[in-house]
């Protein structure tokens, strides 16, 4: 950056050099000597006299030998590495400067008189629109570097250009996702997408634009643009923002974007927030913020804007990763080391993305380190995680690897339960990350991911589950205005329980499916206002939905595999963003999503107007290979606006619908790993959602306070739930335990953020609420009377705080607190006789609430020094989950013992537990 | 239907261990319990007086279940008629003129309880279908290794029509008192505490015990090709139950029901195994097809099913499967005391004869002094097998 400037100074002096008469030529030679004394010297041998305030020069001290050199060429030389600057007014003043406001009294046409410059330069009088270089109020134009972009075309009539490229962080190479890209004085800003790419269309001339994004320098640019052309900021990074709690990416894309609804989270940015065992995790984050919350402690999944937990696309490098969560949800499966940033889509969808309704979780991984061999390590009490870095053609393509395990064993074996004690649990995840850029024009990325989790509760059961994905990413640019990525991707999601007993009914039993997506995806900026983003996806689904197998010579357990079911969902999408003046942006978006369940297969036929049960089985058809079963599909709408009612505040509002051709099958309200997944047949129709949102946003002193209120109301048709007692796991008539019904949520999100200073953090209040409704003309399909009732995870209010202090660069501590109504839960209220034997009888669905939960963590978090060529930078983080200790129940439960039966409550942190983790980067 | 019933308990409660690090007793306060008025109504094709149960539902910690007296019970048929009930105590209703369900009639139940509301059932036709072919007793192991008596039964339709059966039993055996004797103790005077020898012309050594079946036992030949019942177990008794040990006999009762009742009996049946954290079983109130007039929030328990019975009884021996074997251990291990006559307390041995815990068994030769009586005493079911049964020989007996 310092070599640019010099240049930028030189440029402005020699400017001015034209037009004088030869500077003087000296011979001077300095050692270490103060600068005031230096200027003292070249006064002697010119006639030049300095003007400047001894305050500058005061710890300045200048080194060099110059013989018969020009007075410019030595000062430029003397100030080289200082913020002054200096202007030679006539034969015999030079003024020093710390800025350039001196340029304010220039002419208009200092620039513009063709016959003053090289002959590229530009006919500035040929364009009206713009204004005369370095006019304007700012005192900070030292640092300006300056950039001509293009030869100017006289013939064209063209008054916008593009002007695209990539921002690069100056140390590592590596692209700067989701930085903000403004124009000054010209409402016109876009944001790099997550490879660091932008594309922006310009006035033609001189435009000043100013880059901003956390963890990066911020800086300013002064593009003169004569035609397309493509500029790439190198970026440093910027050393304050590394200990700060911040999760938005992009400080104005909270009043900027067009879509409601939208979150990003970047990992380098939460690791203060206080979590269990020692853990950063970017999905965990994403609970403190409103609209999205999990059932409870050790759930898996995420309930966003009264969604189910299967309603997320959870996407890992564009592949989807069907059980995000190890351990029950205790541990995410994403390893925070390399993942970069998850962006949360909870209200408006784009285009591109399908096939879930609730939410998008677009979680992207690290490009890794094309310069330098890196790496990162964290030793906790339960995980250990390292990632290396290694550049494998430099500057062009690098490899990251990265791995995580667990040595939780010792946890359980240090339980007083002799049950628990004789218990194991372990898990573990690897990702692998080639990024390659083989040309301007294309770029390469391919992931690879897996985990899987082991646990063993008695000797006579394991359980496993495991996720598996491969993608394969293409970005090729194909002209300035156009770029396309292809994405390749396949992911495995299994499980299985092996159970091995005393006696003869050990069993095997395994669950699978896999899914295989193609998208092709292509940005188009035709210039003007519109920005063009469109494709195609398609899906292929495989879903072995069971099998049970004996397991060993004895046993009697009969072999059942449930039979394979296909489908192929595919999409056709396109979106515009469209600026209809410096106000209002529109973002449209449309896509039409069709879906073929495929043969082959068997599927039952029930009578019309009848129950599904078997007594109204009427036949059961075969499907022949890849024959077409039933076909679904539809309009998906994905419209958004965003409208500024005043420069820092704005106005969003958006409708949206989707549809859902895939299902989990579980009646817990959590994840577990014995949920399955079902596709959408002659029998079970696709999932439906509406959502209409509106929200408003406001940044106040300069993006220090963030403040949203958000709205939103969603319908939702054919979801998936289950009759009273349905069994799901190996069941081959899944659609005779299965109700589909309608869904209705609404809800407020509230949210401030303070992003500086030595308290940031942020307090979001959600006031929400989720029903369902299962009504149909026979007893066996209607629940709770057919009315309206709470879901398995409406918790109308919901108040999270995360907030971090700085007591020094080095120390600060965090804490988080977090308040939910209790979940509904369906209790047993009563015993009646009835065939000679007791039962129990149960309230309608969800009646009751299990109590509130609420939790307070803190944390204490210690950087190593800052010292630039420190072999490693260390991180201390002690933290303290569930300082009050509160038993936060999870579930309630009921067993009968001795004939009665009595209620139980599980938690799984009813005390504090304090953690220490240490972390450390090279 | 296939279904993972067996398999799901052990695992969900194991499940449950691994996350509930910690698991504590949690106080659920039912604020609005309301007792539910349940009805158990099965009408049968059979012509006879036919039965409904009344009672109404209670809190865990109270006892149960409490009938409901006084209520108006009727049956009204598609063809206009009336079948009334009246109440014979303990929430028993008998219709006052003997009648089968007829096929192609719908059946409706109306109660009207004595606080005046009115409750309802579907119409309800009869579910026709097959009777029982036969059933068998076999020796058997069974899955979980234990050695027994499996009672078996065969049916088949073959108009295809049945396919939902439910079953029920009833088993008597004969019990003989292992500690039985001739003589029994009785108190010598009116207040003393010595006690005699006599006659025993009351304590039972043969009886007769019934025991109804208390589960729901349901199979489905739905998934079959034919629609055939063949040696599906309805009752396993283990080889050490006392009940086989001398001439056992059961009457199996099949039903035949609609898939809505077969639904319904499923379901029940589900939701009472074990319920936990992973448990993959839906719980909810569970609708039958009784409901109240008025009230539609109001909850109605059981049901009301109208299906073809037929019954079938067997008698076996323990000889005949188990020739020249032990019996299988008593019902009580019947340990002998000898407690003293008396002692500084009073009288001891005179108060546990006359309140009937105890019955002689022999003398038990004891030194006087020893802290020992005189006589062997047994628990009273040791020596009188009246507890267990009557001792009567049933009507329907056959040697």
């Amino acid at each position: 950056m310092k070599k640019i400037m010099t240049v930028f100074m030189l440029f402005m002096s020699m400017q001015y050099v034209f037009a004088q008469t030869e500077v003087p030529r000296i011979s001077v030679s300095f050692t270490n000597t103060p600068a005031e004394d230096a200027l003292a010297e070249i006064e002697r041998k010119t006639s030049y006299k300095f003007f400047y305030l001894s305050d500058w020069l005061k710890e300045l001290r200048v080194t060099g030998n110059f013989q018969d050199t020009p007075v410019n060429t030595v000062l430029d030389n003397l100030f080289e590495d200082t913020v002054l600057n200096y202007f030679i007014m006539d034969s015999d003043r030079i003024y020093l400067l710390q800025n350039n406001q001196i340029y304010d009294s220039l002419p208009d046409d200092f620039f513009g008189a063709p016959d003053k410059v090289e002959d590229d330069f530009p006919q500035y009088d040929q364009l009206q629109d713009i204004g005369p270089l370095f006019v304007g109020n700012d005192d900070n134009n030292r640092g300006l570097e300056t950039v001509k972009i293009g030869r100017e075309n006289r013939n064209s009539r063209r008054r916008t250009f593009t002007l695209n490229g990539k921002a690069l962080n100056a140390r590592t190479g590596q692209p700067i996702p989701d930085l903000a890209i403004i124009v000054e004085g010209k409402d016109i800003g876009t944001s790099t997408n997550a490879n660091g790419n932008y594309s922006l269309e310009l006035p033609i001339g001189e435009n000043i634009i100013t880059t901003r994004g956390l963890g990066i320098e911020e800086s300013r640019t002064q593009i003169i643009l004569y035609n397309d052309g493509s500029y790439n900021f190198q970026l440093n990074e910027s050393v304050e923002a590394l200990d700060e709690v911040v999760v938005q990416g992009n400080i104005d894309r909270n009043v900027e974007t067009a879509i409601t609804g939208v979150t990003l989270i970047e990992v380098e940015k939460i690791k203060n927030i206080p979590l269990v065992l020692g853990e950063r995790d970017v999905l965990k984050a994403a609970v403190t913020l409103p609209g999205i919350t999990t059932a409870g402690e050790g759930a898996s999944g995420y309930n966003v804007r009264g969604g189910r937990t299967d309603q997320n696309l959870i996407l890992l490098d564009n592949g989807v990763i069907y059980n995000p969560s190890h351990f029950f949800g205790i541990f995410s499966a994403i390893n925070p080391f390399t993942t970069g940033s998850a962006e949360i889509y909870k209200g408006h969808i784009p285009a591109q993305f399908g096939g879930r309704l609730s939410s998008v979780f677009d979680i992207t991984s690290k490009d890794a380190n094309t310069e330098k061999f890196s790496g990162e390590a964290s030793i906790g009490p339960v995980t250990s995680n390292i990632v290396l870095e290694t550049p494998i053609i430099k500057d062009k393509a690098a490899l990251m690897v990265g791995g995580r395990a667990t040595y939780s064993d010792w946890i359980l074996d240090s339980l007083d339960d002799e049950q628990l004690s004789n218990s194991t649990a372990s898990f573990f995840d690897v990702l692998a990350k080639y990024n390659h850029t083989i040309n301007e024009n294309n770029e390469l990325k391919a992931t690879g991911y897996f985990s899987r989790d082991e646990f063993s509760i008695t000797s006579d059961s394991i359980f496993n589950y495991s996720n598996r994905l491969v993608s394969l990413g293409w970005d090729h640019k194909f002209s300035d205005k156009t770029t396309g990525s292809l994405v390749l991707s396949n992911s495995e999601y299994q499980f299985g329980i092996e159970f091995d007993g005393e006696s003869n009914d050990d069993f095997d039993l395994g669950y699978k499916n896999n899914e295989t997506e193609f998208k092709y995806r292509m940005r188009y900026l035709p210039g003007g206002k519109h920005s063009f983003d469109f494709g195609i996806a398609s899906k292929l689904y495989v879903v072995d939905p069971g099998n049970i197998d004996p397991l060993g010579t004895d046993s009697d357990v009969s072999s059942l595999v449930i039979p394979r079911e296909r489908g192929l969902e595919s999409a056709v999408f396109i979106s515009d963003s469209y600026e209809v003046n410096d106000k209002l942006l529109i973002d449209m978006g449309l896509r039409f999503s069709f879906y073929a369940a495929l043969g082959a297969g068997q599927q039952r036929i029930y009578q019309d107007n009848a129950p599904r049960n078997s007594g109204t089985l009427v036949e059961t058809q075969e499907f022949d290979d890849n024959e077409v079963i039933e076909t679904y599909g539809g309009p998906e709408v994905r419209l958004s606006a965003r409208y500024f009612l005043a420069p820092d505040f704005s106005v969003k509002a958006s409708v949206n619908n989707a549809f859902q051709y895939i299902h989990t099958l579980s009646n817990n309200t959590t994840v577990s790993p014995t949920d399955t997944w079902k596709l959408s047949d002659l029998n079970i129709k696709p999932q439906e959602a509406y959502q209409a949102s509106l929200g408003f946003y406001k940044n106040f002193e300069g993006n220090k306070y963030e403040l949203s209120l958000e709205g939103y109301y969603k319908e939702q048709r054919n979801l998936l739930d289950y009759k009273v007692g349905a069994q799901l796991l190996l069941n081959e008539a899944i659609e005779q335990e299965v109700l589909q019904g309608d869904g209705q949520a609404y809800g407020v999100e509230f949210l401030i953020k303070k992003n500086e200073g030595k308290l940031n953090g942020w307090l979001g209040y959600t006031y929400s609420r989720s029903f369902v409704k299962l009504d149909s003309e026979f007893n066996e399909e209607r629940v709770n009377n057919g009315e309206f009732f709470p879901s398995n995870f409406d918790k109308p209010h919901d108040i999270s705080l995360v907030a971090n202090y700085k007591f020094t660069r080095r120390f600060s501590a965090s804490a988080n607190f977090v308040y939910q109504t209790g979940r509904p839960v369906t209790f047993p209220i009563g015993s009646f006789a009835f065939n000679n034997s007791e039962f129990v009888f149960y309230s309608d669905r969800n009646k009751f609430r299990i109590p509130d939960y609420y939790r307070l963590d803190l944390s204490f978090n210690m950087e190593g020094n800052h010292k630039i060529k420190k072999f490693a930078h260390s991180f201390w983080s002690f933290s303290i989950y569930n300082v009050l200790g509160r038993n936060n129940p999870y579930s309630v439960f009921f067993v009968t013992e001795d004939g009665d039966i009595k209620a139980f409550q599980s938690s799984i942190f009813a005390i504090p537990v304090p953690t220490i983790t240490y972390n450390f980067k090279f | 239907m296939h279904s993972f019933g067996k398999h799901k308990i052990k695992f969900s409660v194991l499940s449950a261990l691994l996350i509930a690090s910690c698991i504590e007793p949690f106080n659920a306060v039912f604020t609005d319990f309301e007792s539910a008025l349940v009805i158990e109504a099965t009408i049968t094709n059979e012509v006879k007086q036919q039965e409904i149960l009344l009672s109404r539902s209670f809190e865990f910690d109270a006892d149960g279940p409490i009938s409901e007296p006084n209520a108006n019970v009727r049956i009204v048929d598609s063809g206009g008629n009336t079948f009334s009930f009246s109440d014979q105590g303990n929430g028993l209703y008998l219709s006052e003129e003997s009648f089968g369900a007829q096929p192609g009639v719908d059946y409706q139940l109306l109660v009207t309880t004595s606080d005046g509301r009115d409750y309802n059932s579907d119409q309800t036709p009869l579910k026709t279908g097959t009777g029982i072919e036969q059933i068998t007793a076999e020796r058997i192991v069974n899955n979980d290794g234990q050695d027994g008596m499996a009672i078996l039964v065969d049916s088949f339709d073959p108009s295809g029509n049945s396919k939902n059966y439910r079953y029920e039993y009833e088993e008597t055996f004969r019990v003989i008192a292992p500690s039985w004797q001739p003589v029994k103790l009785v108190p010598e005077t009116e207040f003393g505490c010595t006690m005699i020898l006599v006659r025993n012309n009351d304590l039972a050594q043969v009886c007769y015990e019934t025991n109804n079946s208390n589960q729901i036992i349901q199979t489905s030949t739905e998934d079959l090709d034919e629609d055939r019942v063949e040696n599906f177990m309805v009752r396993f008794i283990s080889r050490q139950n006392y009940i086989i040990s001398h001439r056992y006999s059961i009457l199996v009762r099949q039903f035949v029901q609609s898939d809505e009742a077969f639904n319904f009996y499923s379901t029940l049946k589900e939701l009472s195994s074990s319920e936990s954290l992973f448990s993959q079983t839906q719980p909810g109130f569970l609708q039958g097809n009784v409901f109240s007039s008025e009230n539609s929030e109001e909850r109605v328990l059981g049901f009301f099913d109208v299906s073809t019975v037929s019954e079938q009884r067997l008698f076996f021996n323990y000889d005949d499967f188990y020739p020249g074997e032990d019996l299988p251990p008593y019902i009580d291990p019947c340990q002998t005391s000898s407690p003293v006559i008396a002692n500084e307390g009073g009288c001891v041995l005179r108060p546990i004869i006359e309140i009937g815990a105890g019955v002689y068994a022999g003398d038990s030769g004891a030194e006087p002094g020893s802290n020992q009586g005189p006589y062997l005493i047994v628990r009273r079911i040791c020596g009188d097998c009246s507890v267990l049964g009557p001792q009567e020989i049933p009507e329907f007996w056959i040697e």
